[in-house]
């Protein structure tokens, strides 16, 4: 069990900038999601924990160890792919087995770790099959004991669901953050679907080319966003921005900000203005009904608009108002950082986390 | 730790193969190279270089002239007519029921075999008195042939039994290209209702082109090389008729001692592989291209 | 229209047994031979079934010359080929898909050379080499030049190729090291191909005439194939039962193992072929 440092970590391709300056540190037995768009160096950043790459410059460090020039078999880390990475010659067992042989594991205790590990994914019936014949759900499960039966510090997982149809992603899902809470060991796991990452995060790193944009639990991500981008990227639809200019009340410029921000689903609908300060007519674009929930586009002076609502489909009138409650708006400075007027401060997140 | 040993594993790994390469084609070849300029019979300690000497007394031997000739002779055959019927038997013989696997093992069958128990399985069966291919012939009501036996007929005999070797493992390889077309091309030209020609000339051959280019390249090489079936069934006779190129430096070098002749035969021969070998790679850069 | 169909369709069955027919005859014929009588062979027109089946023409046959030494030369030669070449290969093909090294693309380029050259094209300079080592008519002269196979590294670089990076990774965090990565992970992997081409190479070997004519000067280490191509000059004239009866000794156990394994050994064959 092990936390895990990441200083002043910058990493080259050749000539390529992949992660220019990374500091972080991952908490001891967190469940740590990174997530951010494709080609991000989310990979780039767990391999670099596994070993399997070489940062360019910087530290990191697996508890207090620095693992600079640790050989990634010795780093007490066990990884899961995204294809699962499964010795296809050798059978289930081999393959749970394999990492402990080369540890020189005595035989009579890599028996009992077998038979531990495989109880708790629920393999045990098919130690003796080779992987191809078992389901993707299953290799999933060896792949995850051939992790497990090591004992590491840290565990690291590279999108191990998206091979996985919808309904037993889902199951996996909550059987990993079960397994989380069962070995207590620290997890750090990538995935670029932000509804993974915020099901099953206890704190999730969003990145954005190589740079850290906010590392939070799930909810203050949502509810708290650092900066734009972390704004847009949680939450569907993505947050509404609008520029300050396209207002037409003058009374948000004064605080120097660029654009104020709601989420869709925060957006009132209604045949009346009111007296929120954010108010705006509207048309209805489209609508796109989703069971419990409705989303609409909307057509307003300041562009297309999102709205989302539950349960009460709005009659369909040539005029309405879309608006906002003073609580619910975000206002972004000119460098995309986000400030919250109740509040008044520059980074809201901490302030209320810790409240 | 051992980041020494980690530096040079991979040569290491490399190593035995390469020695043996090295040992035994590559440097060989440098010395037949060398012995092309000299003169030389093997006993005396002495080899003599005498420049370009051997090229040109090959360029005058009409033995060294009749053997090129018998090779393109048959190469030019051997080669020409595997390709047409191998390529036929494929688009007869390509369903998958296991009787046609059947025709398709059989046809294959000779190519496991040693070219010497064929060669001396034909001679039997051509031999002019005896032999059941006479007596086929017979049946028919055709005239009897000598086979190996005439000038005018021995090199054709060597190149039926070529034919009859090589055209299944032919045959098996484009039956092999024929299966890689993706069925649904077919499927687009049956809707367009297109006839059995149309697809063959549309589909099918533009699609195995790159596979018979590759064969008939393979095959060209192979049949420069004859020796087998020539040194059991004629050893080169009667009266050169069947003498090749691979024949004639056997010959020079080990029955007469002419180590400097035999070995610019051997550069002769390999010029041309060389020119086969380029044109082979240079038609595989353009198919890795298409692709 | 329904009859013509049925016609079409035994045309084409006749014409199928045709082919079988100008493949199977030779080795029918062959058979029919080798228990023959001396007489029986030299009439015209021939007879097809022999009076007596003279199962002694085997035994004449072996007698000829020492067909048990010969058959002990294939095997010596022919296996110890496939285990050299094991332990060749797989390493040098393992180098070039995972390794990057100095001059790594020139050895690779000089092994595709070497797949071109053929040995009827070596055979003069490496008789003399041979000679000067005092190797000739050796089992040795016969083993050292194919103990690495150009075109099985070639094939085998390909399969190693083709085994995704994640598993190597998979093992180097299993703390396996190079050497364990190969043989436990990669060499298993690429069995189906190793099997292909060790099939591959066996029967060119076992087949070999060329290269122990060429190599060979007595009957120390001659093989199957020369020792039975002597048969063409026995004393006292052609014998062709004889002669028949000696290659069926050599035909006949390949030609049983092909039709057990065809399906393998056709796919060994066009896949080397092919790729
Ligand atoms: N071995 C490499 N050599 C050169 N560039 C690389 C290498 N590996 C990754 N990159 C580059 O680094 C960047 C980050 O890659 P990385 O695999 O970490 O992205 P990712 O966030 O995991 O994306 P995805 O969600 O698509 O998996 C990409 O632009 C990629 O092209
Ligand atoms: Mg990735």
């Amino acid at each position: 069990m092990a936390e895990i440092r990441f200083e002043n970590v910058r990493k080259m391709f050749g000539e390529d900038t992949i992660i220019p300056d990374m500091n972080m540190t991952i908490k001891d037995g967190s469940f740590t999601v990174i997530v951010g768009p494709s080609g991000c160096g989310k990979s780039t950043t767990l391999r670099m924990i596994a070993g399997l790459e070489t940062q360019t410059e910087g530290n990191i460090y697996i508890g207090d160890r620095l693992v600079n020039d640790v050989s990634p078999g010795k780093r007490n880390v066990s990884m899961v792919f995204q294809n699962y990475a499964l010795y296809p010659t050798m059978t289930v067992k081999g393959n749970i087995e394999f990492g402990l042989k080369n540890r020189k594991v005595p035989k009579a205790e890599r028996q009992k770790l077998i038979e531990e590990v495989a109880d708790i994914v629920g393999l045990t019936p098919y130690l003796n099959k080779k992987p191809q014949k078992l389901s993707g759900g299953q290799r999933q499960r060896v792949a995850l004991a051939r992790a497990m039966v090591k004992k590491p510090d840290v565990f690291i997982l590279d999108e191990p669901l998206s091979n996985l149809d919808a309904k037993l992603r889902q199951q996996m899902r909550s059987e990993l953050v079960q397994l989380h809470a069962k070995l207590g060991t620290t997890f750090v796991y990538v995935t670029h679907d932000q509804v993974e990452a915020m099901s099953m995060g206890d704190e999730i790193v969003l990145l954005d080319q190589g740079e850290i944009m906010q590392m939070a639990p799930p909810l203050d991500l949502y509810n708290y966003p650092a900066n734009r981008f972390t704004a847009q990227f949680i939450g569907t639809p993505p947050m509404n921005l609008v520029s300050v200019d396209q207002l037409p009340s003058a009374g948000f410029n004064e605080k120097a900000v660029e654009q104020i921000g709601f989420r869709p689903e925060k957006a009132k609908l209604r045949h009346f203005p009111g007296n929120d300060q954010f108010s705006m007519p509207c048309t209805i674009l489209n609508r796109e009904t989703l069971g419990s929930e409705i989303i609409y586009q909307l057509d307003t002076l300041a562009g297309r608009l999102f709205a989302k609502t539950f349960n009460e489909p709005v009659v369909d009138a040539e005029q309405l108002f879309v608006s906002v409650n003073n609580e619910d708006i975000y206002y972004f400075k000119e460098n995309g950082r986000c400030i919250a007027p109740y509040l008044n401060r520059e980074t809201p997140i901490k302030v209320r986390s810790t409240v | 730790m051992s980041g020494w040993f980690e530096r040079f594993r991979p040569y290491v790994m490399v190593a035995p193969a390469i020695i043996v390469f090295v040992l035994f084609f590559i440097y060989p070849i440098g010395y037949m190279i060398y012995l092309s300029f000299h003169e030389w019979d093997f006993i005396s300690p002495e080899k003599q270089f005498v420049g370009l000497d051997n090229f040109s007394g090959l360029s005058e031997h009409p033995e060294f002239l009749k053997s090129l000739e018998n090779t393109f002779v048959f190469t030019f055959f051997s080669v020409g007519i595997t390709t047409v019927l191998a390529l036929l038997l494929a688009l007869w013989i390509n369903r998958p029921t296991r009787f046609y696997g059947f025709v398709q093992g059989a046809v294959f069958s000779p190519h496991i075999i040693s070219l010497v128990s064929i060669a001396m399985l034909w001679m039997w069966l051509m031999d002019p008195q005896y032999g059941l291919l006479n007596w086929g012939l017979e049946l028919f009501g055709l005239p009897q042939s000598e086979w190996l036996a005439s000038p005018e007929t021995a090199l054709y005999s060597i190149i039926l039994v070529a034919i009859w070797k090589s055209i299944g493992f032919n045959t098996l390889i484009i039956i092999a290209g024929l299966q890689s077309i993706p069925p649904h091309l077919y499927e687009a030209a049956a809707l367009d209702q297109s006839s059995r020609f149309t697809s063959f000339a549309k589909i099918t051959f533009p699609m195995i082109s790159p596979t018979l280019f590759f064969l008939i390249i393979m095959n060209l090489i192979g049949s420069f090389q004859v020796f087998e079936t020539i040194d059991i069934m004629t050893q080169g006779g009667p009266l050169q008729s069947t003498n090749t190129l691979v024949y004639y430096i056997y010959e020079y070098g080990f029955r007469f001692f002419q180590l400097g002749y035999a070995s610019s035969a051997g550069v002769i021969l390999l010029i041309v592989l060389s020119i086969l070998t380029v044109l082979y790679f240079f038609l595989m850069s353009r198919r890795v291209h298409y692709q | 229209m329904k009859t013509s169909r049925y016609a079409l369709k035994g045309l084409n069955v006749l014409g199928l047994l045709i082919v079988i027919a100008i493949f199977a005859t030779p080795f029918v014929w062959m058979a029919v031979t080798s228990v023959k009588s001396l007489s029986e062979t030299i009439t015209f027109p021939p007879v097809w079934i022999p009076e007596t089946i003279r199962f002694e023409n085997f035994a004449l046959a072996w007698d000829t010359g020492p067909f048990f030494r010969y058959f002990v030369n294939s095997l010596v030669v022919t296996l110890s080929i496939l285990v050299l070449q094991l332990f060749t290969i797989v390493p040098a093909a393992y180098a070039f898909a995972r390794y990057r090294f100095f001059a790594d693309r020139a050895l690779f380029a000089l092994t595709m050379i070497t797949l071109m050259i053929p040995t009827q094209l070596i055979f003069l300079p490496v008789y003399l080499q041979f000679s000067s080592w005092g190797l000739l008519d050796t089992h040795l002269a016969l083993i050292l030049p194919f103990a690495a196979n150009a075109f099985a590294i070639f094939m085998l670089r390909q399969t190693f190729k083709q085994v995704p990076e994640e598993l190597l990774e998979a093992a180097r965090l299993d703390q396996a090291s190079e050497w364990k990565i190969m043989y436990m992970v990669m060499v298993p992997m690429a069995k189906p191909t190793i099997i292909t081409l060790l099939l591959f190479s066996f029967i060119t070997h076992w087949n070999d005439y060329f290269w122990p004519l060429v190599m060979t000067t007595t009957d120390a280490s001659r093989t199957l194939p020369v020792g039975i191509s002597a048969l063409t000059n026995v004393e006292g004239g052609v014998a062709w039962h004889i002669m028949m009866a000696g290659n069926m000794i050599l035909v006949v156990p390949i030609l049983i193992i092909f039709f057990i394994a065809q399906r393998h050994i056709i796919r060994a064959f066009v896949y080397t072929g092919v790729k």
